[in-house]
């Protein structure tokens, strides 16, 4: 049989699989999601044994392993951990307006939140930056990542 | 008494950005067919058991490893699949071997990434369903986001990463299998376009298909085989947390745990001196600094300097990524660790053609399962 050396006269099966997933968050993804959105806060959980708190919470530590049963609230603000400005779009395609992601790790505990950073120019931002979390009108908080529309500038 | 066990032959086909002319199960069997002929062995007769190293969202099917045996010869053995890079079957491979169950065992991984329409969406869904991937944001932002805290901590710049793209895509030039050998500038780097800042496209590697294909055997086995095994000297493997916030933004935990447990089981004190060759994941330019400090190639933030002086150029002192790395040869999705693996075991046997680097006893070779893993595997190899 003769190769086909020239792509557009390959001819492929082309298909799609569109499945739809359903993903419960478990104990601890409830609690930090109901909080959210329905009280605007957010909650951590603390491991006293390795002295770590974690954001977003669980029950198990990773660390050590211990189950976790003490929450504790923790501030929406928080310090940019890193970040990176996202020129393209899931398609590969060019985004219109550059977009600012960073880490944003929440004051006082050891984890955080990967998330969009909003109100300020990416030439701006820096690590060690201080920001807060810019929360949805409790109207349209669906209890998800996306009740947090973005982090910006901590207004002083 | 542990059992020795050596590469006895390699194969590969495809190495190419695209192949219409191909299926991916053709790529297997045409590199299966090279492998078997230089380890002089018959899959059908001679191999005890089949491991294959593949992720069902690449193939867009789901058991995949049940599609193994057809094109490898393996119908009616032993076939499992490893989900990892390339590299962990490899440690599957020596296990079984060391239970004494198992004298030859051939390792499988490929990439048809030209399939793929969207693979940003594929890597996608690899991602924390409830915390990241709600952001629909292109997975590259993670590699964005750990080259610029790796930077910040080690105090490197971005020009030095852009030189490991001019080195690795120079290393090309004298590798046949290299899909994107490019002399480039510094400044050729710094200026491509970016795609998740600090990291600019000439950063990222382009994909390839291709399929490897690796026939691992025990000592006497290897011995009766070949004038030329290629020795398992050491083999290991570890992850960080999954999780973004608990993980390290800066430094490759899973590199430096899986280099160490590679050194300890083949005695090695002092990577540096003891290694000739090394070939490590390059999936991104700034990927091939961090993981050489965390395999103790070098003192942290020490990488770029080396790279920049030509340490690790293909005539200094240690060369890293000869072959031209991912950057140069092309990514290989899962199978990239078997592309680090099959230029050290051409630089150990003296058959690299042009870019061959003389007096080479040992080698190592790191892969990295790509965003947003912390899966790393080493093996350190000897002639
Ligand atoms: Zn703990």
């Amino acid at each position: 049989m003769e190769k086909v050396n020239i792509v557009t006269q390959a001819q492929p099966w082309v298909d799609r699989f569109p499945l739809t997933g359903r993903y419960t968050y478990g104990v601890a993804g409830e609690r930090f999601f109901r909080e959210l959105k329905e009280n605007g806060r957010f909650f951590g959980t603390r491991c006293t044994a390795c002295d770590v708190v974690y954001v977003p919470p669980r029950l198990y530590c990773l660390r050590c392993f211990a189950p976790l049963e003490e929450w504790v609230e923790v501030p929406s603000t928080g310090t940019v951990h890193t970040f990176t400005v996202v020129h393209q779009d899931l398609d590969e395609a060019p985004l219109p307006t550059p977009e600012v992601i960073a880490f944003v790790q929440i004051d006082g505990c050891d984890g955080g939140l990967v998330h969009r950073l909003g109100e300020v120019a990416p030439e701006d931002v820096y690590i060690g930056m201080s920001v807060e979390a810019v929360l949805k009108p409790t109207a349209e908080r669906q209890g998800g990542l996306t009740d947090i529309a973005y982090f910006r500038p901590t207004l002083r | 008494m542990k059992r020795e066990v050596a590469i006895v032959g390699i194969g590969y086909a495809g190495f190419r950005p695209l192949t219409p002319d191909l299926s991916y199960k053709e790529l297997v069997f045409e590199a299966a067919t090279r492998a078997y002929a230089e380890a002089g062995i018959n899959p059908r007769t001679d191999v005890d058991s089949f491991i294959s190293v593949a992720e069902d969202l690449h193939e867009g099917t789901s058991i995949t490893d049940e599609y193994v045996p057809d094109q490898l010869g393996a119908v009616q053995k032993p076939v499992q699949t490893v989900a990892g890079d390339g590299i962990h079957g490899l440690a599957m491979a020596y296990m079984q071997i060391c239970t004494g169950q198992f004298d030859i065992v051939v390792v499988e991984s490929h990439a048809k990434a030209s399939n793929i329409l969207h693979l940003g969406h594929v890597t996608a869904m690899a991602m924390d369903p409830v915390y990241t991937r709600p952001l629909g944001v292109h997975p590259l932002a993670l590699a964005g986001m750990e080259m610029r805290r790796y930077l910040d901590e080690s105090g490197l710049t971005h020009e030095h990463c852009a030189q490991v793209v001019v080195k690795n895509r120079a290393h090309a030039l004298s590798n046949p299998l290299a899909s994107y050998p490019a002399v480039l500038e510094v400044e050729d780097v710094l200026n491509a376009p970016p795609v998740a800042e600090p990291l600019t496209q000439l950063e990222v590697s382009q994909h390839v298909d291709g399929a490897i294909v690796v026939v691992m055997a025990a000592g006497d086995v290897a011995r009766a085989l070949t004038d030329m095994p290629i020795w398992v000297l050491g083999i290991g493997f570890a992850n960080d947390a999954f999780a973004l916030d608990s993980r390290s933004w800066a430094q490759a935990e899973y590199a430096r745990l899986a280099g160490q447990m590679a050194y300890r089981m083949a005695g090695i004190r002092n990577p540096r001196a003891t290694i000739d060759v090394a070939e490590i994941d390059d999936t991104f330019a700034y990927k091939e600094l961090q993981h050489m400090e965390a395999l103790g190639l070098c003192a942290p933030g020490e990488a770029g300097y080396l790279v920049a002086e030509g340490y690790t150029s293909l005539e200094g002192e240690l060369p890293v990524n000869p072959s031209g790395g991912s950057l140069g040869v092309g990514h290989l999705l899962d199978a990239s660790g078997l592309a680090r693996v099959l230029e050290i075991v051409w630089q150990l046997r003296g058959d690299a053609g042009q870019r061959q680097i003389p007096d080479v006893e040992v080698g190592l070779a790191f892969g990295w399962r790509g965003l947003p893993t912390t899966s790393g595997a080493a093996i350190i190899l000897a002639n």
